[in-house]
């Protein structure tokens, strides 16, 4: 009997790594582990850096820059990672960085799903953002669920948007015996949040700033955009965090952004008046300065999609009609 | 009043029969002429034999790399779906036909060039992940077919236009954006950019409703071209085209109409081409 079953468990294995082989190709896929990795960017803080590439079935979702930082009686974090099983991963990850501290503070900097969507595995009394935020994944997180468990599969296994439960407003907060600095901008989305750790001067910038990795449009006011470009490069800090890309000193993340975005509003517009159709445009070249961002090619052919009709409306001449 | 229905009825079964044995004699006889010239379907399409019985009749069929069909890997707005054809590798072009094939309704568009490049710039809504086919068909009868194939999340056909969530859509609608430009070469590209929500009548609660034609003419009454649109076209349909109008400027005369009978006019300067 305990023979027969243990044999039926082994076949039952072998069928499992067998089947999970023929639909995933890396051995991350495989497993379905995050090769989560915490880099100290900065006194008692981290950031769990994400691939500089799509959504995709090997990476499952991971794509996003996490951060979390020690204060004296705990940890905060901001953002959440993709997916339940990145929260669970990130969780891991946090207890063994900074053994036995509770977790006092979880930020959300912006409603898009790789960087809330692992929300589900922290205390929900926990995670703050500002209400546009919360508005924003109510609205929108089940459509942003739907097409990450697409994209991604059975990363997403078990994955549900989860809104912040606590509403900021105030310009800073003061949590576990350390000050934070909150900023309230659009422009990325209708919302972003900006938090700066007021002892070390690091700047957690969500996606308002990003880096050696094409920006993201899909939500974006490019004007409101700019605008929170100048307000971020304005502020004193040390060292910023940006939402995708590698940790940057120099403010280097912000031209870069602000540089990308005027170019591609230019073109874009230059391109509706010439009257090209979105499929033209998106075969428009990227010049040498942009070619070397990671996926801009397949970013900015979004970004013809999420752009065109605005700049369509703006600019083609109304012409009177008869009716 | 009973009476009467069952009368009606019994005859509406009878016709129904007519029309089926009908059905399955001309379905009997299209397929055979299908497996003597239809071609492999390049994108594999489940319904590619029932796209060339129901939209591509009347010639041979050949997969034809003159026919360029620009599309996305990827739909990023279902809604919104860019499609560019350029046929104008083929002459004596007489119509060009868009299906989406797996859309539950398939024919997004048919335009009939006639004092206009084969070229075709549009938008579609898109239900699912599916192959686009675009049938090229020439004066001789022969269907030259491209297509894409793009990849969706879905819910383009049965969701609400944008402009219902708005309460006065109605004193928008035919609201005109347009503009004719010269490119490099000389040629006129117009592009029109019109309001209408283009209701496909799977939204639930909202009837179809949706602009079916276009037709531009040229300074002296000929058609440029001719356009029959259908309820994949995307909500406030942006077409692009390329008048062949020689190298004056000229006024170009478009007029369109709706399902509702809403009808709309403009003219449109295309200017002259700059002497180099």
């Amino acid at each position: 009997m305990k023979i027969e079953s243990q044999q039926r468990r082994t076949l039952l294995k072998m069928l499992g790594a067998g089947c999970a082989c023929c639909v995933c190709g890396s051995a991350n896929a495989r497993l379905l582990k995050y090769p989560l990795h915490a880099t100290e960017i900065g006194s008692k803080t981290w950031a769990v850096h994400g691939e500089s590439s799509h959504f995709n079935l090997e990476n499952g979702g991971n794509i996003v820059n996490v951060g979390f930082v020690e204060v004296p009686d705990g940890v905060v974090v901001i953002d959440t990672g993709p997916s339940k099983r990145y929260g669970q991963a990130l969780l891991a990850l946090i207890e063994k960085t900074v053994p036995g501290k509770p977790i006092l503070r979880v930020y959300n900097t912006h409603h898009h799903p790789d960087h809330c969507f692992g929300n589900q595995v922290f205390d929900p009394t926990l995670i703050a953002a500002p209400q546009g935020v919360i508005d924003n994944i109510n609205e929108e997180g089940n459509a942003f669920a739907d097409n990450m468990y697409r994209l991604v599969g059975d990363w997403m296994r078990g994955t549900a948007p989860v809104a912040p439960t606590v509403v900021l407003d105030a310009a800073t907060e003061e949590v576990g015996g350390r000050q934070f600095s909150l900023f309230y901008l659009s422009g990325h989305t209708s919302a972003d949040f900006v938090v700066r750790d007021d002892t070390t001067g690091i700047l957690f910038s969500g996606d308002l700033a990003f880096l050696y990795r094409a920006p993201t449009t899909p939500h974006a006011d490019i004007a409101t955009w700019q605008a929170a470009i100048d307000s971020l490069g304005a502020l004193d800090r040390d060292l910023i965090l940006p939402g995708h890309g590698p940790s940057d000193s120099r403010g280097e993340s912000l031209a870069q952004t602000s540089d990308y975005l005027a170019w591609l509003e230019d073109t874009l517009a230059g391109a509706v008046d010439s009257g090209l159709t979105m499929n033209e445009a998106m075969q428009l070249p990227i010049p040498d300065g942009f070619a070397s961002l990671n996926v801009v090619r397949e970013e900015f052919e979004r970004s013809v999609v999420h752009l065109y009709p605005d700049l369509e409306d703006q600019l083609m001449p109304l012409i009177d009609v008869t009716r | 009043m009973i009476h009467s229905k069952r009368i009606r009825s019994t005859t509406s079964r009878y016709i129904s029969r007519l029309l089926l044995a009908g059905f399955m004699l001309s379905a009997t006889v299209a397929s055979a002429v299908i497996h003597a010239s239809t071609p492999a379907d390049p994108f594999g399409s489940v319904m590619w034999k029932t796209m060339v019985d129901t939209y591509f009749t009347g010639g041979d069929v050949v997969f034809d790399q003159r026919v360029i069909v620009s599309a996305p890997k990827s739909a990023e707005n279902q809604m919104h779906v860019p499609i560019t054809v350029d046929a104008t590798g083929l002459e004596n072009v007489k119509q060009i036909v868009a299906v989406a094939d797996l859309n539950p309704i398939q024919h997004i568009l048919t335009v009939r060039p006639e004092q206009a490049l084969s070229f075709i710039g549009f938008r579609l809504k898109l239900q699912q992940s599916s192959p686009i086919h675009v049938g090229v068909q020439t004066e001789d009868g022969t269907w030259h077919m491209g297509g894409a194939l793009i990849d969706a999340a879905g819910g383009g056909c049965t969701a609400p236009a944008a402009a219902h969530s708005v309460s006065n859509w109605m004193k928008t609608l035919g609201e005109t954006r347009a503009l004719v430009r010269r490119d490099s070469k000389g040629d006129a590209r117009m592009t029109i950019r019109m309001r209408h929500p283009m209701d496909t009548g799977l939204a639930s609660g909202i009837p179809v409703f949706y602009m079916n034609k276009m037709v531009v003419k040229d300074d002296a009454g000929g058609v440029v071209a001719e356009l029959d649109l259908f309820e994949p076209v995307s909500e406030n349909p942006t077409i692009t085209l390329k008048p062949s109008v020689g190298n004056e400027s000229s006024v170009l005369k478009v007029s369109t109409r709706d399902t509702e009978g809403n009808e709309f006019a403009f003219p449109l300067s295309v200017p002259a081409v700059l002497a180099q």
